[in-house]
């Protein structure tokens, strides 16, 4: 088993940010992260407005300088808003992809490594979920939770881990079949250990990659169930609930529905860049 | 594996996958009250003569295995519960909507092969050039774009600013619907003769369905400039040139048609965001479809419908898997012998 050198993760990290794919992306990811933490360090102290604050301003007014993404109907600053709510979508998304990658592994790589029955089940299971679309699902879920964040969380938690053990059991099925899981079969280490220092760590940097891209697939779910009013409950902000309360004024004041809905793009393509750069970064240190 | 084995096992595939499903709506309507009646009744499950019924029907008081088995039985006669907001049987509230957004997905569908294939052919030829880059922007935008931001892009540009096409709805406000023979309004319109009403209604479909195709069509441009580039420097095509064929002939007919080949394999990703899409499109323009009637019983916590709607919608993405899968082994034998 090769242990990655701190020579070889320095010339991954170098081969990786030369890539502008990765570069754009990061600095999108850099700031939506970094004004999250900031958010949920501060709170709403360094917000110009108090996001929920009615009449703060003029009603529907267009963007200014005072208020740089205009006024809501209630005269509320869209600014604040729409800052206030970052950490939401992010939040969310890094928790379903975390508990989605922790499952997926575990249950991908003994699925893969023992293979026979537990396979079967694994697989044919699987199978059951995805043909059932995400967000539908969440849905009949969520009205059986009740509409939260929390909630919402917890249903894309339950649907979301499949195709992470399809993967993680992909991967496992193809290492285990390599000559150093054998001989440490054959040396008599036992299965358990095989899993965390042979077989695990080989099929992580895959997994990532595809973690990296997905993230931004569960921002737009998550904002589907917030539009469809499944999440965060009015007053308080969060975009999907923005764009669909917002959007009775798409003839006078358009960029109320569009801002939110294009922050919520702007966040997806940021980690799609920089899945993609990250996939092809590990793809081409695979043929080298 | 010959054909007639491959096309056994995937259809025995589909019925397991869908008896799964079956098992999931099952457990969902068990978990939405602690009385199952309100899964199957939403609020009527307070009506003593609607509720006595339900509960023979579905042997409501009989242990799980068994109402599991009459649940099976009653989804093979097409019995789904009874939606009250609609007041009437979610079998037929379906039979009405779904028409609808099939119109709508058979639309997207031909729009995102109308768009994704020249551009997909685009970016291959001009590979790593300015071409190429804006295309790939393209297609990244739309993929990135939520459910909602295409549609109401397309409303502010093409309704309100170019007054192109109406804002809403499946046909205007004084055309009388045709007279239902097939249940698909334009298909009747055509079969009735009717021109005009055949044209308006199809005005009021291109909205919809562009709004779909531009979030998914990006997946075909990008399978079909890899394999397209993939092909392109095959020995096939190399020893054709040697062969003396014009560039043209090579490109369109030797590479174009082998490289058509993976996009068929992404039959189960267009048709999941195709399903999930339509819910928000059909909102934001008032088509009386699935989509539009699934919010508005999720509005209305109409359980019936909810479940009904779940289990309608994995039928489709199933059976529509089963049909690209047989499709790809027709145009690939390679994949049988696995």
């Amino acid at each position: 088993m090769k242990q990655r050198s701190s020579e070889e993760s320095k010339r991954f990290l170098k081969s990786f940010l030369t890539r502008n794919e990765a570069r754009l992306g990061l600095s999108i990811v850099f700031v939506f992260l970094a004004v999250s933490i900031i958010i949920t360090i501060t709170g709403k102290s360094l917000l110009p407005y108090d996001p929920v604050k009615q009449n703060v301003g003029p009603i529907l007014a267009s963007p200014t300088m005072a208020h740089l993404f205009g006024t809501d109907n209630l005269g509320r600053d869209v600014f604040s808003r729409i800052v206030i709510a970052t950490p939401n979508d992010l939040v969310v998304s890094f928790i379903v992809i975390a508990s989605s990658f922790l499952i997926g592994i575990v249950l991908g790589a003994i699925a893969g490594f023992w293979g026979g029955i537990l396979d079967e089940i694994l697989m044919r299971s699987t199978d059951v979920i995805f043909a059932i679309p995400a967000l539908i699902l969440a849905m009949s879920i969520a009205v059986i939770l009740g509409p939260s964040l929390v909630h919402m969380m917890y249903a894309l938690m339950i649907i979301w881990w499949p195709p992470y053990a399809r993967l993680a059991r992909g991967e496992a099925l193809q290492v285990s079949q390599k000559n150093f899981i054998e001989s440490a079969k054959t040396s008599g280490t036992n299965t358990l250990t095989i899993l965390k220092k042979h077989l695990i760590p080989n099929i992580l940097n895959p997994m990532l990659a595809y973690a990296t891209l997905d993230i931004g697939t569960v921002v737009v779910v998550y904002a589907g169930l917030s539009y469809l009013g499944l999440s965060v409950q009015p007053p308080t902000p969060d975009w999907g609930a923005m764009v669909s309360a917002y959007q009775d004024y798409l003839i006078s004041a358009p960029w109320l529905p569009l801002l939110p809905a294009v922050i919520i793009a702007l966040v997806v393509i940021g980690f799609s860049l920089l899945g993609n750069a990250l996939r092809d970064t590990i793809e081409s240190q695979n043929i080298s | 594996m010959n054909f007639a084995t491959f096309v056994l096992r995937r259809l025995g595939l589909a019925i397991f996958v869908l008896l799964g499903v079956a098992v999931i709506t099952f457990t969902l309507s068990h978990l939405v009250s602690s009385n199952p009646l309100v899964a199957w009744l939403g609020r009527a499950s307070g009506n003593r003569v609607l509720a006595a019924e339900y509960i023979q029907k579905y042997h409501l008081n009989d242990p799980l295995y068994v109402q599991f088995g009459y649940y099976l039985l009653a989804l093979l006669h097409g019995d789904l519960g009874f939606s009250v907001f609609k007041g009437e049987p979610v079998s037929e509230a379906l039979a009405q909507t779904l028409p609808f957004t099939l119109q709508i997905a058979f639309f997207a569908i031909l729009l995102t092969l109308a768009i994704g294939i020249p551009l997909g052919v685009l970016a291959a030829r001009y590979n790593h050039t300015a071409v190429d880059y804006s295309i790939s922007g393209f297609y990244l935008a739309g993929i990135a774009s939520p459910y909602f931001l295409l549609a109401l892009f397309l409303l502010i540009v093409l309704t309100y600013t170019l007054h192109l096409l109406p804002s809403g709805g499946a046909f205007s406000p004084w055309v009388i619907e045709p007279y239902p023979i097939t249940h698909f309004p334009l298909i009747d319109a055509l079969l009735e003769g009717q021109w005009s009403i055949f044209v308006d209604g199809l005005t009021h479909l291109i909205m919809p369905s562009l709004a779909l195709a531009l979030g998914i069509f990006g997946y075909v441009t990008r399978v079909l400039r890899a394999s397209l580039l993939d092909v392109l420097h095959a020995n096939y095509i190399r020893t054709a040139r040697a062969k003396g064929v014009d560039e043209t002939t090579l490109f369109f007919k030797h590479a174009l048609r082998n490289a058509s080949i993976p996009v068929v394999t992404l039959a189960s990703i267009v048709v999941t965001w195709l399903v999930t899409g339509t819910l928000f499109v059909e909102v934001i323009f008032a088509y009386p479809g699935i989509g539009q009637y699934a919010v508005q019983a999720l509005s209305n916590l109409d359980y019936p419908s909810l479940l009904a709607i779940t289990l309608v919608l994995a039928v489709i993405i199933v059976l529509s898997n089963l049909a690209a899968d047989i499709l790809y082994a027709v145009v690939n034998p390679e994949i049988r012998l696995r």
